[in-house]
């Protein structure tokens, strides 16, 4: 039983119970394949790596499957791809508990077939299967953010439009490397290597790279209460493990994520729903990861991997935090909100705790990999992108550190009292703030992370956080922003929360585009008036018939017999005549 | 430092003593939190710290400093980069910001 | 497959493809004189076509081994060699569509007996089988048969007896008449184009023989303008034919107004036949190689195919009829296959033909499925569906997995023909194929998510106070049905026997204009 299971990739088991869970009239039936698929998953994947381990190597390759010619590595499990299948498998845990309250058939399965995908994407070993499982991603996943309600159809569809064409670009880049090298193995691809540049702008698309990001505040914040808890973890995540494995050392990343590190920064401060705050500042984390990247050096690659793992846990902390307050209140915007401690106290300790691990205080999780990301761009010399990360730093204390926590549970008393979450979402919410603490405790607590790092910390690599140097400037930095806060708070100088729409890019396409393709249709439309008068002087009932031909109630579309058809295929003779003599 | 207020059980206003029943029984010996004061004289805390921070890196530089570092050059980073990003949300709400419906979708949530 | 050979008796092989022809068509005769007002007559008639399908299956199976392991059947009608007598070839090309269609008639039938006595007039049904049987032969004989005028005949005894079938469905739907009226007038003007293309070849070759023809047709050359002038007329009588866009304005209608078990044989076997007819003369009597044909494979029908999958594709979103989805996402699919044939690439030959095979499977399981809905709640709007999961679980499973593998979700047939399509393209540098390829499996996601999200998320309606309760299909219905979608599935997982005769088919449509006259076989 044991090696059957593991003879194939554990995201199978997942997507399987997806679909079981599609028929499990039973409730709680759902909910357990919810936390047990999983739990399995993460049990067999280790158990599969382990095993290539006591062979003496640290990659296990497998699950071939062959599909018209192609043979398909379904399951690659190296040092990279363990790290993010671990964390992934672990968030599927906690997204199953967070979401234990919840009798939502069409979640429940597509947050297992989601999760599944993001699994099978690490592991796949070729970039058909990659692509595979990428569209699957998008596919499984736009369901969970249309469980938002109505108001977020239109964002699913953007949300989907953005990952379809993301996935269309990774299947045409796929395939012209793979004609042009011979092999569609999915090793590192460089962006100079044939096609290389259509995988970097389809990872890029999932990596919301700057001016490619919308769809990231666009419908997470959207969602359902668990929907944007289980969207947060795995699509951008595993746009970083493609860059990661696909595009380490690229030195353009280096910029285009010092960029993402800055521009939601902005944006963060002037939104008012707390959820969209977080989607920017899901943005900015991924820039930190998208520069260490464009580093590639080994520490900054550990790095990357360490503030993925940290990042999954304290960003999932926050967005469950929020989805509590959601849960409970109703809304999640911060001028409706205010004073929540007092009857949420552990929902605000654990929300603490996400906003000091991401704003990187020392014992807590962000701290370690920041840090490493941090000190890889400064030995390499990157000094303009080193500054950009500082004041980033400082920027994410502003949304994520204070922001957040500030406006839901202190500020002014908004007098609503709502209930403590309930005990699921915080049971999932401890579980996740444990190892935020857990993993940067000074005493045995990071040396766990490091072991799961790809590279071994040593020798290049070797990093210690914990130094006298490094603790304080932190610190330096993060009280000069807090008294920063404090200061403008006292003066009446920190902008009030006020409801409205922030434009960001997206105005391009959801208004600047839209009005020019109405401009284009009013036009279009006068014009076909202008053209049809005019017909209809010169030919009396031929503009009337050219209508009947063509409308949607015309006879293109009728069953009646009409010489349409009889002209159609005359047409297609004259045509093909046409074509024969000319070639 | 921020002086927890003094207070008596019997001794509350019936404003306190209401929040104190609504409250959850874990968050009752944290109501002090939402005390005018404290918030007034929250500020100190960062103050301070920053100050204690600055004058500890005297003693323990950095092992590799930026071409541009000075004493203490990190709180001031740091303060300075958040007012900045704060300030500029003024202007910037003035320029981006439009009625909640502009996209005829509704609001956010 | 050779241990089929052996159960049939050795002649039965020898004279196989006329046995293949002949045998539906006596049978036609014998179950046409059955007496109608006998009220056993139709189950006779039923158990005559079933027998017949069947053994022409088996027929179909032991030349479809013998063309593996041996090469081409050849056989002179009558004992008369060609050009004098009619010839039949059954070479690579055309074994696996005759195995298809017999195999496809079996399932069908096994179906007919509860959905004919539903839609049909008990007085009416005897002869319908014998329109049935008569259609079968005819599609049987144009994909066996080796001679160009003898093609046009069985053309034209399948279409006839196709119009009264479809003709037939007007004891439930009136539209039926005008349907298939249009479907006569679209027919017959196909079948115009194509006999006057077979009349300028011999004008030209002075026979009638295929291989003769492709002899002949060497030595003219590329360069006269009758053999262009042939060309054209057969390649667009063809292609009215096989519904290519936008010739395709018969099929919506014929499918969606005929009797729910003529609608999925057509749908699974009469373009497929049609098509094979197209690959036949394009690549194996005129020579491919020459400019003129390559040119127009490339730009015409490769273009043809691209237009008819995205405008079909979108047209299938916004019907309401279940069947008109379905009929319109057919001529879709015959875009995909025609843009691989237009590659005239081996990868898309063999993409091309991959897909043929798979769609008949898939549609012929959807159409299945849509009949039975009618059989059991008189279901034909896309907004009846809902509930069906619960109603009709059964059914309902089988067609979301024929709906999938439509789509082309990994792990069914669908998605191995896309793929080779892709991969196809991709070789070819047509990336614009590629992308629309996914575009419009987006569409595709659409006009089938849309039946199933009916059925499955949608409440069963109430029939007063109380929800329609479950009536599933009766198992006479549902076992071709799920043969059909399971075998989707199967093909989909281990594709190795289907691309194997795709890549056979795609060998031969290679070699080009085929000449040579091996020594024949039977008929002595």
């Amino acid at each position: 039983m044991i090696n059957f299971l593991m003879s194939f990739s554990p995201s199978f088991i997942l997507i399987f119970a997806g679909v079981l869970a599609a028929f499990i009239p039973s409730y709680p039936g759902r909910k357990g394949l919810m936390i047990g698929a999983p739990t399995l998953a993460l049990v067999l994947l280790n158990m599969i790596y382990l095993q290539a381990g006591a062979s003496g190597t640290n990659e296990f390759i497998g699950g071939y499957f062959n599909v018209a010619g192609i043979e398909l590595t379904t399951l690659r499990i190296d040092p990279l791809s363990w790290v993010w299948g671990n964390i992934f498998a672990f968030a599927g845990i906690l997204n199953g508990i967070f979401a234990l309250h919840e009798k939502c058939k069409i979640t429940d399965t597509s947050a297992l077939i989601y999760t599944g995908a993001g699994i099978g994407a690490v592991f796949a070993g070729d970039l058909i299967t990659l692509f595979m499982f990428w569209e699957l991603l998008a596919l499984s996943s736009v369901f969970i953010v249309w469980r938002g309600g109505k108001e977020s159809y239109p964002a699913g569809m953007r949300y989907l439009a953005m990952h379809v064409l993301s996935g269309v670009l990774l299947l045409a880049g796929a395939l012209i490397y793979g004609k042009e090298t011979g092999t569609y193995a999915f090793n590192h691809i460089g962006i100079d290597a044939p096609g290389g540049k259509l995988l970097l702008l389809a990872f890029g698309i999932k990596a919301g790279f700057p001016l490619l990001h919308n769809w990231i505040q666009d419908a997470y914040p959207k969602s359902s209460v668990t929907g944007t808890v289980i969207l947060s973890v795995f699509t951008t995540k595993l746009a970083i493990y493609a860059l990661a494995r696909g595009f380490a050392g690229t030195e353009m990343l280096i910029y285009i994520g010092g960029v993402m590190t800055v521009f939601p920064v902005f944006f963060a401060v002037l939104e008012n729903d707390l959820r969209k705050v977080l989607s920017y500042s899901l943005n900015n984390q991924l820039g930190f990861m998208v520069a260490g990247i464009g580093i590639g050096s080994s520490l900054a690659l550990n790095g990357v991997a360490a503030h993925v793992v940290v990042d999954i846990l304290f960003k999932g902390l926050l967005f469950m935090s929020m989805g509590a307050v959601l849960h409970r209140v109703g809304t999640a915007k911060a001028s409706e909100l205010g004073g929540l401690f007092r009857t949420m106290p552990l929902t605000t300790l654990f929300c603490l705790i996400g906003a000091g691990s991401i704003s990187a205080f020392p014992m807590m999780g962000g701290f370690i990999s920041k840090s490493m990301i941090i000190a890889a761009m400064f030995e390499e010399h990157h000094y303009v992108v080193f500054a950009m990360l500082l004041f980033a730093s400082a920027g994410v204390l502003e949304h994520s550190g204070i922001k957040v926590p500030y406006f839901a549970f202190f500020s002014h008393d908004s007098g609503k009292r709502p209930q403590e979450a309930p005990w699921n979402m915080l049971l999932a919410m401890g579980i996740a703030a444990f190892f935020c603490l857990y993993l940067a405790f000074p005493w045995g607590g990071y040396q766990v992370l490091y072991n799961l790092l790809p590279h071994e910390v040593a020798g290049e690599a070797a990093f210690s956080p914990y130094t006298a140097d490094h603790v304080i400037f932190q610190m330096q930095l993060l009280m000069g922003a807090m008294f920063a806060f404090t200061l403008l708070k006292r003066f009446g100088l920190y902008p009030p929360e006020r409801r409205a729409q922030i434009l960001d890019f997206d105005w391009t396409y959801r208004r600047l585009g839209l009005n020019i393709v109405k401009w284009i249709d009013a036009m279009w439309g006068r014009l076909g008036a202008q053209i049809k008068m005019l017909f209809g002087k010169m030919f009396g009932g031929i503009g009337r018939r050219l209508y009947q031909v063509f409308s949607p109630a015309g006879a293109f579309s009728q069953d009646a017999p009409s010489g349409m058809a009889a002209v159609l295929t005359a047409g297609m003779l004259a045509a093909a005549l046409l074509s024969v003599y000319f070639f | 430092m921020a002086k927890k207020p003094n207070k008596h059980p019997q001794g509350l206003t019936k404003k306190q003593a209401k929040e104190r029943t609504e409250a959850h029984p874990l968050a009752v010996p944290f109501l002090w939190l939402g005390n005018e004061k404290v918030i007034k004289n929250f500020i100190f805390v960062p103050l301070f710290g920053a100050i204690l921070f600055s004058v500890l890196g005297f003693f323990y530089p950095l092992h590799h400093p930026a071409p541009w570092d000075f004493f203490a050059s990190y709180t001031l980073i740091g303060f300075v980069a958040y007012s900045f990003v704060v300030l500029c949300a003024w202007p910037l709400f003035k320029l981006l910001a439009r009625d909640e419906n502009y996209y005829g979708e509704g609001g956010d949530d | 497959m050779s241990s089929i050979s052996h159960i049939l008796p050795s002649w039965v092989l020898t004279h196989g493809p006329a046995l293949l022809v002949v045998l539906p068509l006596l049978m036609a005769v014998l179950v046409a004189l059955l007496p109608s007002k006998n009220t056993g007559a139709e189950k006779i008639a039923w158990m005559a076509v079933l027998s017949t399908a069947i053994i022409c299956a088996f027929i179909a199976f032991g030349i479809l081994g013998q063309v593996v392991s041996h090469g081409p059947v050849k056989y002179a009608m009558g004992g008369w060699e060609p050009p004098i007598g009619i010839g039949y070839y059954i070479d690579a090309l055309s074994a696996p569509i005759l195995l298809l269609i017999t195999l496809i008639a079996v399932l069908c039938t096994l179906y007919a007996l509860p959905s004919v006595v539903a839609e049909i007039e008990p007085k009416k049904r005897s002869p319908f089988y014998a329109a049935f049987l008569v259609s079968f032969a005819g599609l049987l004989g144009m994909v066996a048969t080796g001679d160009a005028f003898n093609v046009f005949v069985f053309l034209e005894v399948s279409s006839l007896s196709t119009y009264v079938l479809v003709a037939m469905g007007a004891s439930r739907d009136r539209r039926a008449l005008t349907s298939a009226y249009k479907y006569l007038m679209m027919g017959s003007i196909g079948a115009t184009f194509f006999v006057i293309g077979i009349g300028f070849l011999y004008m030209q070759t002075g026979t009638l023989n295929m291989m003769d023809i492709a002899r002949i047709l060497q030595d003219v050359g590329p360069d006269s303008r009758v053999v262009k002038l042939a060309f054209v007329f057969i390649v667009v009588g063809l292609g009215l034919k096989l519904a290519m866009f936008p010739l395709h304005t018969w099929l919506p209608g014929a499918y969606a107004y005929a009797p729910s078990f003529v609608t999925a044989f057509l749908a699974a076997t009469a373009t497929k036949a049609a098509l094979y007819l197209l690959l036949r003369f394009g690549f194996t009597v005129f020579d491919p190689s020459w400019t003129f044909i390559s040119k127009f494979f490339m730009y015409l029908l490769a273009g043809a195919g691209i237009l008819g999958m995205l405008i079909a594709s979108l047209q299938a979103i916004f019907q309401n009829d279940i069947r008109r989805v379905l009929a319109f996402s057919s001529v879709a699919q015959v875009g995909y296959m025609l843009l691989g044939i237009g590659m005239t690439t081996t990868l898309g030959l063999t993409a091309g033909y991959l897909h043929m095979l798979n769609h008949a499977m898939m549609k012929g399981a959807l159409f299945l499925a849509v009949g039975a809905f009618w059989y059991r709640f008189g279901i034909t709007q896309v907004s009846d569906m809902r509930g069906l999961g619960k109603t009709m679980p059964l059914t309902m499973a089988g067609f979301t997995i024929a709906g999938l593998s439509l789509i082309g979700v990994p792990g069914t047939a669908g998605f191995v023909s896309k793929l080779a399509l892709v991969r196809a393209a991709a070789e070819n540098g047509w990336w614009w194929a590629v992308g629309v390829i996914v575009v419009t499996s987006i569409l595709a996601i659409i006009y089938i998510g849309r039946l199933i999200e009916q059925a499955y998320f949608q409440p069963a309606p109430k029939q007063g106070a109380a929800t329609v309760a479950k009536n599933e299909a009766p198992m006479i219905m549902l076992i071709p049905l799920w043969i059909l979608a399971l075998s989707a599935l199967v093909f989909g997982i281990d594709a190795e026997w289907t691309t194997g005769l795709a890549e056979a088919a795609a060998h031969v449509l290679e070699g080009g204009p085929i000449l040579n006259t091996p020594p024949l076989s039977g008929g002595h």
